[in-house]
C-alpha cells in the first residue's frame, strides 16, 4: 500500500488478524490459563468472529467507519479486558483516521498511536507492566522510525511485526502488575502475556494485509494464505 | 419510578456492572429487601449473556441511560474489566448524561445497598456515592476494632511523643457537627489533610474514651466510632504542630467542608 490503506485494506487486515486469532486460539488461551483466567484465546476468537460478520455490511464505504465498527463490536463481544482494550483501541484509531482515501502512511501510523494512547488512558498500563503495552508500544515505535527514515510501508510494516514479536517475548521475564496476573505476582514470572502475544498477532496482520508489495489491487490476501475459512 | 419525598423528580440511578448476570441480578435482589416495596431505579449491566461471564460496554451504557434522569446515575461494579468498560461506556455516552454519571470503586454488594437506600431516600448522586464508597468502612471498623494492626501502639498509649519529631507537642479539641459523623467524606479529608501535614497526628474520641489513633490511618479513624456530637481531643507533635493543629480545627469547624448545600443556619464559619 505504497499510496495508502483503501478501506478494502483495512477490512483484509482485520479479518487476516481473525484468522490468526483462530489458529492460535488454543495457544494464546493456554498462555492465560497460566497466568489468568483462561479465556483470552476464547474470548478474542468470539469477538472476532463477530467483527467479520459485521465488516459484511457494505455501508461501511470509509477507512474510520471500517475501523470503528471493529472496535464497536469488540467491545460488546470479547467480554474480558481485552474488550474495553482492544474496543478502545480500535475506536481511537478510527477516531483519528481522517477523510482521506486512501488513508496516507503518516496518517495510519498517527491513527495507530491514537490508539495506543486510548489503551494507555484506559488500562493505565506502563512499559514492564507485562501487558500487551509491552508488544504494542514498540512495534508502533518501530513504525515510526522505519517512516522517518524514509522507508517504504511494507518494510516498516515488517518492522514494526518483528517489534512485537521481540516485545512479546520480552514480557516473558517479567512480572505482572496490572489485571489479574498481577495478583499472581512472582509467579507470573516465566510466561508470556497473553495480551502481548495477541497484539503481536494484530500487527503481524498488518504485514499480511498492508505489508506486501502491492499487486494486490486484483489478487486476494497473499501472505495471509486461505481466504476461504469462514 | 422512585418519587423522593416531597418532589415528582425521579431519584438517582443506579447501574450494577458485573461480570456474571446471576451475581448482579441476585445483589439487586438483597438491596430491594431494604426498600420495604420502594421501586429502585437500578438497571443491570452484567455478563455477555445471561450465562456467558464477561461485560460490555455497550450494555452498560444502555442501562445508563435507561435510569438515566436529572438526578444523574452512579456506577457500581465489580473488578478488572467492568471498570474499564464503565470508563469506556462514559466514553461513548454523549452530551450531559455523561457529566452527571459517578463511576463508584465501592465494593459491589456492600455499596449497592448502601446506594440503594440513599437514593430511595432522595439523596443527591454525590451523597449517593459517597455513602457507597464508604460502605467498607463498618466492615473494616468492625474487624479493626476486634484485631488491631500489630504495629500499632496500645490503645491506652499516650499520643505520639512529641521528642520524637523534635518539636513542641500541642492538644485541642473539637465536636463533630457532620450529621454523618466522623464517616465517609468527612473523615477522608481529615485523613488526607493530615497527610499534607509535617506533623505527627493522633485523635482520640473523648466522648466514648475510644483511641487515640493515627489520624492519618483511615481505617483507624473509622474505630473511633466519631458520631454528630462527639467531641475528639487532637493531639499534633512536630515542628508546624500549632500551625497543623489550627489548621485542622478550623476544618471541623467547617464541618470537613461538606454539607455545603444543607439548609439552615451556616453556623460558626
Amino acid at each position: 500500500m505504497t499510496n495508502g490503506a483503501t478501506v478494502e485494506d483495512l477490512r483484509e487486515w482485520v479479518r487476516a488478524f481473525a484468522r490468526r486469532i483462530e489458529s492460535n486460539k488454543d495457544l494464546l488461551t493456554e498462555l492465560d490459563a497460566a497466568i489468568g483466567d483462561a479465556d483470552h484465546g476464547a474470548n478474542m476468537h468470539r469477538g472476532l468472529t463477530a467483527v467479520v460478520a459485521a465488516l459484511g455490511d457494505p455501508g461501511l464505504d470509509t477507512p474510520a467507519a471500517v475501523v470503528k465498527k471493529v472496535g464497536m463490536t469488540l467491545v460488546s463481544t470479547v467480554g474480558g479486558a481485552s474488550g474495553p482494550l482492544y474496543g478502545t483501541f480500535f475506536l481511537r484509531m478510527g477516531g483519528a483516521l481522517g477523510d482521506a482515501q486512501p488513508v496516507p502512511p503518516e496518517t495510519l501510523a498517527a491513527a495507530l498511536r491514537a490508539g495506543l494512547d486510548g489503551v494507555v488512558a484506559r488500562g493505565k498500563a506502563e512499559a514492564g507492566d507485562k501487558t500487551m503495552y509491552d508488544a504494542l508500544a514498540p512495534a508502533l515505535d518501530a513504525l515510526d522510525e522505519a517512516l522517518a527514515a524514509g522507508e517504504p510501508w511494507p518494510a516498516a510494516v515488517r518492522a514494526a511485526a518483528a517489534a512485537a514479536e521481540a516485545g512479546r517475548d520480552a514480557t516473558t521475564p517479567m512480572t505482572a502488575r496490572k489485571g489479574r496476573a498481577s495478583y499472581l505476582g512472582e509467579r507470573s514470572v516465566g510466561h508470556q502475556d497473553p495480551g502481548a502475544a495477541s497484539t503481536a498477532l494484530l500487527i503481524a496482520s498488518a504485514v499480511d494485509a498492508l505489508g506486501a508489495d502491492r499487486e494486490r489491487s486484483t489478487t486476494t490476501a497473499g501472505a495471509a494464505g486461505d481466504d476461504s475459512a469462514p | 419510578m422512585t418519587a423522593p419525598p416531597g418532589g415528582e423528580e425521579p431519584g438517582v440511578g443506579i447501574v450494577v456492572v458485573s461480570h456474571s448476570r446471576a451475581l448482579a441480578d441476585a445483589a439487586v435482589a438483597l438491596a430491594a429487601e431494604m426498600l420495604h416495596g420502594r421501586e429502585p431505579r437500578i438497571a443491570v449491566a452484567a455478563g455477555i449473556d445471561a450465562t456467558a461471564f464477561g461485560t460490555d460496554a455497550v450494555q452498560i451504557k444502555a442501562a445508563i441511560e435507561r435510569v438515566d434522569s436529572e438526578a444523574g446515575v452512579v456506577v457500581l461494579m465489580d473488578m478488572g474489566s467492568a471498570v474499564m468498560s464503565a470508563e469506556l461506556a462514559l466514553d461513548l455516552l454523549e452530551g450531559p448524561v455523561r457529566n452527571r454519571v459517578l463511576l463508584s470503586p465501592a465494593p459491589l454488594v456492600e455499596g449497592l445497598v448502601v446506594a440503594a437506600v440513599a437514593a430511595a431516600g432522595g439523596a443527591a448522586r454525590t451523597e449517593v456515592a459517597a455513602q457507597a464508597d464508604a460502605a467498607l468502612l463498618g466492615k473494616s471498623a468492625h474487624l479493626a476494632a476486634d484485631a488491631p494492626p500489630a504495629d500499632a501502639p496500645p490503645a491506652d498509649a499516650p499520643p505520639a511523643d512529641a521528642a520524637v519529631d523534635g518539636g513542641p507537642s500541642v492538644v485541642g479539641t473539637f465536636t463533630v457537627e457532620n450529621t454523618q459523623g466522623l464517616h465517609a467524606r468527612p473523615a477522608a479529608r481529615l485523613v488526607a489533610e493530615v497527610g499534607s501535614l509535617d506533623a505527627t497526628v493522633t485523635l482520640r474520641n473523648l466522648t466514648t474514651g475510644k483511641g487515640p489513633v493515627p489520624a492519618g490511618n483511615l481505617l483507624r479513624v473509622a474505630t473511633l466510632a466519631a458520631s454528630q456530637g462527639h467531641v475528639m481531643e487532637v493531639a499534633v507533635s512536630g515542628r508546624q504542630a500549632q500551625a497543623a493543629l489550627d489548621h485542622l480545627l478550623a476544618l471541623a469547624r467547617r464541618r470537613f467542608d461538606e454539607e455545603p448545600s444543607t439548609p439552615g443556619p451556616t453556623d460558626s464559619r
